[in-house]
């Protein structure tokens, strides 16, 4: 009888632990899960496959700027200019393709080398000028880039791009949006990049504990100008995919964006202190973003509203994350 | 462990009852009965998308439809615009109101609501599209002319006048100062010197004082909106200079200044007929009868005669 009872608590200790593992391990995506299965109650049109494609497009942007944005915040820093950067990259392609008639695939390359030039700048500025905070070089570069963007333009619009240039935001593989796809498959190799890399572990290895990773050997110096170069690019592929959503490129496009890229950083789990955070996470913070909107607009909420609703959203989804690690520090 | 799940529970909860709460539960109800239009303006935020507001839900009361009215933070959140459309049209209503904060992002959703079959309006500003029902806004080359006109009436042939144009490129300022122009040089009046001031305060009062280094003998200025207007006021007062002004757009600033006689009068765009007149011709459209293509909803000359009455309507419809 004793021995019963004895197997039946180390059953209960065992399944407990396997929950609360799971939790730990999911616990943003039973959030994602949960507002769906709300939202769904509430508007008959929220799962509509029509719906669901909207919501995969729509995501895609915030997507591609919040795996760039979850590299520095890896190492315990941050990129305020991916916004910006968008802007001068999708100007810089408009100019070339459209004003000057260059090849589209020539202007493509452009766009994402304008936006991997300006983020190794901003690596530049942090490890080379020793400037103290990546807060302050990415700053500069956030007003840098958005005058840039404005300048070479004098403020106005370009239209007209060839369609090869509005492939990737445009286009649909059956029911589903190309720029989806692109999403997923960069997400991918971010996953392998930073999990079987070497590269991968400095940048995780550079949040932990800096000092630690420079007395190790890591050439902390260079793998930063990787983060804030690959960060950059990302911004330029999220503008790629914005040409071709809305036909045109504008020097006020991205406004604001970085701010919706980190709090998706952030709801996905990443720590601000750096070391932590995950491919997945950054992906499912991303849709909890998105779905939110998305169902918010479908339910005829007022835009000022859903900004309330979502600061709540990123407020929670870190007191959650917060309750989490206190409860594992008591353990 | 317990303590935790609860909590998130509790907040998902709170969640849950703080949407449904917001949601427009009736209007969903309501909604196979009562035609629904959705109007999607450029921003909810700033006075004049307020009257265009305020005239949509008025006609939606008065002909008894259900329009729902949306619009993102700011005039710069242009791609929360497009995602505000292409949500809206999941909702498949029977038409739809937009104005378009920047005309070629939308046309991709505009093509999607063609093919889904909701006729869409543009209000304000048009966009290069041909499949839409209508266009329904100021003739700006009539506003301008009616501004040169009220200007010419206060001065004698001969004079010299000063025009002051919106940002270069802007299409909607551009046809105001054309149309002033023209009026102006009919009368014999005599345009001495023309400068953009990017539809900005600041800038117009900079332009303005530049401009009396040069000509401190002019008898007229024309300002192609009125926040222009009340900046080249300020530098006009500063050099204790006493000449008409006209301004355009017909904004509560513009209409104050008028009754204290700081400007001579403008030429008000009517943005709470827009609403109205967008969701009247929308309801048409949606119930298959025709719609002009393109709909001039007016301009009023306001002066001191009747700023009174102007200033008293504007604040009636933001119910002030």
């Amino acid at each position: 009888m004793a021995n019963v009872a004895f197997d039946e608590n180390q059953e209960i200790v065992k399944e407990k632990k396997t929950v609360k593992a799971f939790l730990n391990k999911f616990g943003s995506l039973i959030g994602l899960i949960l507002l769906c299965l709300i939202l769904a109650i509430l508007n008959r049109d929220f799962l509509s496959l029509n719906n669901i494609m909207n919501i995969a497009r729509q995501s895609s942007i915030n997507a591609l700027l919040a795996i760039g944005m979850l590299l520095p915040i890896l190492t315990a820093g941050i990129d305020l200019s991916i916004g910006s950067i968008l802007a001068l990259s999708i100007m810089c392609m408009g100019i070339a393709v459209v004003n000057m008639g260059l090849n589209p695939i020539a202007g493509l390359i452009i766009c994402v080398g304008t936006g991997a030039l300006c983020g190794w700048v901003n690596g530049i500025l942090l490890t080379k000028l020793r400037l103290p905070h990546p807060f302050i070089s990415t700053l500069g570069m956030m007003n840098i880039a958005r005058g840039l963007a404005l300048i070479i333009t004098a403020a106005a619009p370009i239209a007209g791009f060839p369609m090869a240039v509005q492939f990737l935001g445009s286009s649909f593989a059956g029911p589903i949006p190309v720029s989806f796809i692109l999403v997923v498959i960069i997400y991918i190799l971010f996953h392998l990049f930073l999990t079987r890399t070497a590269t991968g572990k400095y940048i995780y290895a550079i949040g932990g504990n800096r000092d630690a990773a420079h007395l190790s050997g890591i050439n902390v110096d260079r793998v930063l100008i990787l983060v804030y170069t690959l960060s950059g690019l990302m911004s330029g592929l999220a503008g790629l995919v914005l040409v071709g959503r809305v036909n045109s490129a504008f020097p006020l496009a991205g406004l604001d964006y970085e701010l919706d890229a980190i709090a998706a950083v952030i709801i996905g789990g990443a720590s601000f202190f750096g070391g932590v955070g995950t491919v997945w996470g950054t992906m499912v913070g991303t849709l909890i973003i998105a779905v939110l909107r998305n169902g918010l607009n479908l339910m005829n909420i007022t835009s000022d509203l859903q900004k309330t609703i979502i600061g709540i959203v990123i407020i929670a989804a870190v007191f959650v994350d917060v309750l989490r690690q206190r409860a594992s520090k008591k353990q | 462990m317990k303590k935790r799940l609860s909590l998130s529970l509790i907040f998902l909860i709170l969640l849950g009852v703080v949407l449904t709460g917001c949601s427009n539960n009736d209007a969903n109800v309501e909604a196979k009965s009562k035609p629904t239009i959705v109007v999607v303006l450029k921003t909810l935020s700033s006075q004049y998308w307020k009257f265009v507001e305020a005239g949509a839900k008025k006609a939606g009361e008065d002909h008894n439809a259900n329009v729902i009215i949306l619009g993102p933070s700011s005039e710069g959140s242009i791609l929360d615009q497009v995602n505000l459309v292409e949500d809206s049209l999941t909702k498949k209503p029977d038409a739809m109101v937009v104005s378009p904060s920047q005309p070629p992002t939308l046309i991709p959703v505009f093509k999607k609501a063609k093919k889904m079959g909701v006729p869409i309006l543009l209000v304000d500003t048009d966009a290069d599209w041909d499949d839409k029902t209508s266009f329904l806004g100021t003739d700006n080359v009539t506003a301008g002319r009616q501004a040169g006109n009220l200007l010419a009436q206060k001065l004698k042939p001969g004079d010299k006048v000063v025009l002051i144009d919106g940002a270069l490129g802007n299409t909607a300022t551009d046809a105001r100062s054309k149309g002033a122009k023209e009026a102006l040089e009919k009368q014999h009046i005599k345009v001495v010197a023309e400068q953009p001031a990017d539809s900005d305060k600041a800038e117009a009062e900079a332009v303005m004082s530049n401009i009396l280094q040069v000509h401190p003998d002019i008898n007229g200025v024309y300002c192609a909106n009125d926040d222009m207007a009340i900046g080249a006021a300020r530098a006009i007062q500063a050099h204790h200079l006493k000449v008409p002004i006209i301004g355009t757009d017909g904004t509560i600033e513009a209409v104050n200044s008028i009754l204290k006689g700081d400007l001579a009068g403008t030429i008000a765009q009517k943005p709470y007929d827009m609403g109205y007149r967008g969701v009247v011709n929308a309801l048409r459209a949606a119930g298959g009868k025709s719609v002009k293509k393109r709909i001039d909803t007016g301009v009023a000359v306001i002066s001191k005669e009747n700023a009174k009455k102007e200033l008293s309507f504007l604040q009636k419809i933001l119910g002030q």
